[in-house]
């Protein structure tokens, strides 16, 4: 021929290079198409702007428990960490300085659950019925402070989780299992040496069992010490939680040989009207002969979407605007495959790569890379702006570590990449755009809209099954092992963990991509 | 081998109840144009798309070059095609119409810019496709199939909707094209279009290869030269002619034609007999009549020349 | 006018996919219900249920069928450039759109009234088997009942209301991808969003979206649970229907073909 040299026929071009040479022709297709770069970018622009009206749309009322309500929040502790933490309980002790260690036998643990739900507010002459919740706890606490949120170490009894040994709010380990009775009753020991905490539980207070350490750094020489009682709200019969107050018996309560100081005083920690956590009663204690009886009301533990507390996290605002974006990208997907089918183009396409897998495979990078991009930025911007309107409007913002926040950008990114490159696929097979993008919208989108307009049992299932469950990456809020609490949909908690989630809206994916693959190879151009 | 062939053994396909193609075979030689002639739903363009790889057959195979399309790398080097100038996106310009396509063969942008002059376009490189008249995107659909260089050319009809000025254009790159040794398949549903241009043809209808043969061939084997005259006496005029040996047949009251019988043997006949005549014309064969003589008659040709079926 | 409605019906009778786009509207609609009767099950305790509109719960599916269908009768001519040839046989242009309104309606009409009774079938037969049943207080669904009957007719006025809808933004847009996101946007996002809010800008949200508005019509034991008035609800549709339609009117008008 004349010009250039035509190369050897079927010679070896590596597999890779020639992948390339398709994804720059696809991407080459892309950004020629005006409209195709202006609505990602319009994609991005609605999800910040609706993200930051529906933050701006958001406020919050605090209403304390004699029905006041003003504009703001409850407190919330921050733990060591930053996360948000329960810290009220009502506690007997004083200052101990240096290392020491203090014993008590747990002879009693009981407690009352009120029959009105959370949100009523508390009053003396509330009905209660008898009953202690699992994470019920009574025992010895060691901290720099009582202020709230601040780090400590407990070991104590639990109303049926057996002993444990707990510390800066997360850690927690298991000692001797059983409930306390005064036919068994519970010894517990907590020890201070330099830094190191440890705990120990005993049947009869001689032969010890070490339940666990703390290395609580930089504890100071003077901390607090003493008896504390705490018991959370119940959700075993209502789904909006019951207050609840647990009574422990503490005998031989000694410190270092000698018995209970008497400068040791009660007070409550966490239960007036500011705070978060909902308790029964501020809590007391009296002495009955050699026993010190301690009433307590509130937790210690991680602090999770209950009570008072509203569900605004850093991504609480994102799934509004993140739905609008994905439409638009739907559509951009659907139309990327769809319009050469329209116009006829996809017969010069094949006919410039025979190999139409290639075809879809560049296609699916290119869309997938572009939503993630758009998504990314888009997210990047509207969750710090989210959480910053919700702050500035008063709401209580879950605090999200980094790594929460970077997974929850990365996720809406990569959710949007999957569900375009879904959408591209499900272009691939109706070949018509409308039935696409409905199709899309409907199979990709409206199980999620239908999720969080609806309530019951049903809704945990579309979190399942349905490609909805992808949302679960944007899940800010924590779960925790030490708080019995219904962590559904209707409290904010997605069923699947973020990844799982986001592995079952991959499947559908791949489901809907190897139809349009083998309906490819099928079917004639 | 030569690169620079199409190769097509008994294709057969079926869309639904209808036999698209019925045992097609032909080949379409290097250096040469080849005219795919037939008229609308004949197969042509089935053939070419089975041929592109677009459409699987359920019978048969399409080489070219000696491949399979599908086992081209960068097909684009090899075979340039046609197949349907509307198939643009209307928002896109012409010249990233043709970047996209450069890339997916990894030809440098500069092959676009060179085949977008070969056709005419430069001027309407960045204007936007959409915009095209037909006889542009016609240029635009060719600019494409030159774009790798390719030994073989595929044109499905090329000519539709182009201006005098483009088809004078159109005629010339194709002569030009095949003069370089490229393998050239044209179809047209116009037998006109192809006459002075093609060097082989391939008559299509129903299905089927009617006809495969040289131009020349084919031409000579359509029935030869005749020759028409006026005359007010036409049984005396057939009688002179019957004995010069001519095959004679009237026309009508006044009008006879004559086969056998060249024009000036014709004149010097009737003029030895003074029988009065008029308005002497000869008509040669076109490649018209030879496809009308096909079309109409299949069964004349179909012994010796049908091809195809016999595997 | 006679003319142009006759060419519009022939033209959506013979455009391909049309009649199985309905076919599948009626089915999805239906199956949507069957699926939902089949997963209610009401304990005795519980509150109040509403059997019609539990029965009628397909129509939120149905609708994305019947908005493709309308979104298709025009968005297929503009695809196709056939629209060039349909205003050429009909310069008037609309009359052409009105036609088009007419043949839109019937079709989904006769669509929105099978996929309507057949829900309506499926939840008489179905939900008593869930505890829906008059033993428990729950009547059967009969269109007898007047709250039932006007559940069932809105119910299919709401489907050729959204028909309408898809149709006029289909014409103002042209292009069948970005319409039909437009329409469901239109319809399920709001929703969504009012769920960001507290009321009562909730509520406002509610009553003027075109779906939560539209299908309060649907709610027969206490329609004081929905945001606005089964028939006023139905009226907000229809000002969202004929707002489109306007649009599409004028832009039809203004805008070369």
């Amino acid at each position: 021929m004349t010009t250039t040299s035509t190369p050897p026929l079927l010679a070896g071009t590596p597999e890779r290079a020639r992948f390339t040479a398709v994804l720059r022709a696809e991407w080459t297709k892309f950004r020629t198409v005006r409209g195709w770069v202006i609505a990602p970018i319009m994609a991005a622009v609605l999800c910040v702007v609706f993200t930051f009206l529906v933050a701006n749309g958001t406020h919050t009322d605090f209403c304390t428990g004699t029905g006041n309500c003003t504009a703001g929040h409850a407190f919330v502790p921050t733990g060591p960490k930053g996360q948000a933490v329960a810290d009220s309980y009502y506690t007997l002790g004083g200052r101990l300085t240096g290392d020491g260690t203090i014993t008590t036998q747990v002879t009693s643990l009981t407690g009352v659950i009120s029959t009105a739900p959370t949100d009523v507010a508390p009053s003396q002459a509330q009905q209660t019925r008898p009953g202690v919740p699992a994470w019920a706890k009574a025992g010895i606490l060691l901290r720099p402070s009582t202020r709230q949120g601040s780090a400590y170490a407990a070991v104590m009894v639990t109303g049926g989780h057996g002993d444990r040994f707990q510390y800066d709010y997360s850690h927690d380990d298991a000692g001797r299992p059983g409930p306390v009775s005064a036919g068994s009753p519970h010894w517990l020991r907590l020890t201070r040496t330099g830094d190191t905490l440890t705990g120990y539980d005993s049947t009869n207070g001689t032969t010890w069992t070490r339940t666990g350490t703390a290395h609580l750094t930089g504890l100071p020489a003077t901390v607090y010490a003493g008896l504390f009682v705490t018991s959370p709200v119940s959700f075993q019969t209502s789904a909006s939680g019951a207050r609840t107050l647990a009574t422990a018996t503490f005998d031989h309560t000694v410190i270092d040989g000698s018995a209970t100081p008497s400068a040791w005083h009660g007070q409550s920690i966490g239960a007036g009207e500011q705070d978060f956590y909902p308790t029964l009663r501020a809590g007391s204690y009296h002495r009955a002969g050699g026993s010190l009886v301690v009433s307590g009301s509130g937790d210690i533990a991680p602090a999770v979407v209950q009570g008072l507390l509203g569900a605004d996290t850093a991504s609480s605002s994102l799934p509004f605007g993140l739905t609008v974006a994905l439409i638009v990208l739907i559509v951009v997907a659907t139309m990327f495959v769809t319009a050469e089918y329209r116009r006829g183009l996809i017969r010069i396409t094949f006919a410039a790569i025979p190999g139409r897998h290639r075809v879809l495979a560049a296609k699916a990078v290119v869309i997938g890379a572009v939503a993630f991009v758009i998504a990314a930025v888009a997210a990047a911007t509207a969750v710090p702006l989210g959480e910053h309107i919700l702050h500035a409007n008063g709401a209580y913002v879950f605090p999200a570590g980094a790594l929460t926040v970077v997974r929850i950008v990365a996720g809406a990114a990569a959710l949007a990449a999957v569900t375009a490159v879904a959408v591209l696929a499900v272009g691939t097979i109706t070949r018509k755009s409308a039935a696409a993008v409905a199709g899309g919208i409907v199979v990709f989108v409206l199980p999620s809209i239908i999720g969080s307009i609806s309530s019951g049992g049903a809704v945990q299932w579309l979190y399942r099954l349905t490609p909805a469950a992808g949302l679960s990456v944007l899940q800010a809020l924590p779960r925790s092992a030490q708080v019995d609490y219904p962590y559904t949909f209707a409290n904010g908690y997605y069923p699947l963990a973020p990844w799982a989630g986001f592995g079952v809206l991959a499947a559908w994916a791949a489901l809907v991509l190897g139809i349009a693959a083998v309906l490819l190879r099928r079917r004639d151009a | 081998m030569n690169d620079a062939i199409i190769e097509v053994t008994g294709l057969r396909k079926r869309f639904g109840p209808t036999l698209a193609l019925d045992g097609v075979t032909f080949t379409a030689p290097p250096g040469k144009v080849t005219g795919f002639i037939g008229p609308n739903g004949a197969g042509k363009s089935t053939t070419i798309r089975v041929i592109l790889g677009l459409d699987a057959p359920d019978e048969g195979h399409a080489r070219v070059g000696g491949h399979p399309y599908r086992d081209l790398r960068n097909p684009l080097r090899h075979v340039g095609a046609l197949v349907d100038a509307a198939a643009v996106q209307p928002s896109r310009t012409a010249r990233n119409h043709l970047l996209w396509l450069a890339r997916s063969q990894t030809l440098e942008a500069g092959r676009v810019d060179a085949v977008l002059e070969l056709v005419g376009l430069a001027a309407a490189a960045r204007r936007k496709a959409g915009g095209f008249s037909l006889g542009m995107r016609q240029r635009l659909g060719i600019a494409a199939a030159m774009l790798g260089d390719p030994p073989v050319v595929i044109l499905d009809e090329p000519f539709n909707g182009m201006d005098p000025e483009g088809i004078v254009w159109m005629r010339k790159l194709l002569r030009t094209l095949a003069a370089e040794g490229r393998a050239l398949l044209v179809s047209s549903h116009l037998m006109s279009e192809l006459q002075g241009i093609a060097d082989h043809i391939v008559v299509i209808g129903r299905g089927k290869v009617l006809a495969e043969a040289g131009i020349d061939e084919l031409l000579a084997r359509a029935a030869g030269e005749q020759v028409l005259l006026q005359t007010p006496t036409p049984a005396e005029a057939y009688r002179v002619l019957h004995r010069a040996g001519g095959v004679t047949t009237i026309i009508d009251d006044g009008a006879l034609s004559v086969s056998g019988l060249a024009a000036r043997q014709v004149v010097a006949a009737l003029g030895q007999s003074d029988v009065v005549f008029s308005e002497v014309t000869t008509q040669r064969p076109t490649l018209e009549d030879v496809y009308f003589q096909l079309t109409s008659g299949e069964a004349e040709f179909g012994t010796n020349t049908v091809q195809g079926a016999q595997r | 006018m006679i003319e142009a409605l006759r060419a519009e019906w022939t033209k959506t009778r013979t455009t391909g996919g049309i009649a199985w786009l309905l076919t599948g509207a009626i089915a999805v609609t239906i199956a949507v219900s069957a699926g939902i009767a089949a997963a209610t099950h009401v304990s005795p305790q519980g509150g109040q249920e509403d059997p019609t509109k539990i029965a009628l719960t397909g129509v939120y599916l149905g609708q994305a069928v019947v908005a493709v269908f309308a979104v298709l009768t025009i968005s297929e001519e503009y695809g196709t450039g056939m629209i060039r040839v349909s205003l050429a046989a009909m310069p008037r242009r609309l009359v052409l759109l009105a036609a088009k309104a007419a043949t839109t309606t019937a079709l989904a009409l006769t669509a929105g009234i099978l996929a309507v009774t057949g829900c309506l079938l499926v939840g008489r037969l179905m939900l008593p088997t869930a505890g829906l049943d008059p033993a428990h207080g729950y009547p059967l669904i009969s269109i007898g009942h007047s709250p039932t009957l006007r559940a069932a007719s809105g119910s299919v006025c709401y489907l050729v209301l959204i028909a309408l809808l898809s149709l006029g933004v289909a014409t103002a847009l042209r292009d069948g991808a970005p319409s039909i996101a437009v329409v469901l946007g239109l319809l399920y996002l709001p929703p969504l969003l009012a769920q960001a809010f507290t009321d009562p800008l909730r509520r406002h949200i509610e009553q003027i979206a075109p779906m939560t508005a539209g299908l309060a019509i649907q709610a027969t034991t206490d329609p004081h649970s929905q945001p606005i008035a089964p028939w006023a609800g139905l009226g907000v549709l229809t000002a969202w229907a004929a707002a489109s339609l306007l649009i599409a009117a004028l832009l039809l008008r203004l805008r070369d073909a």
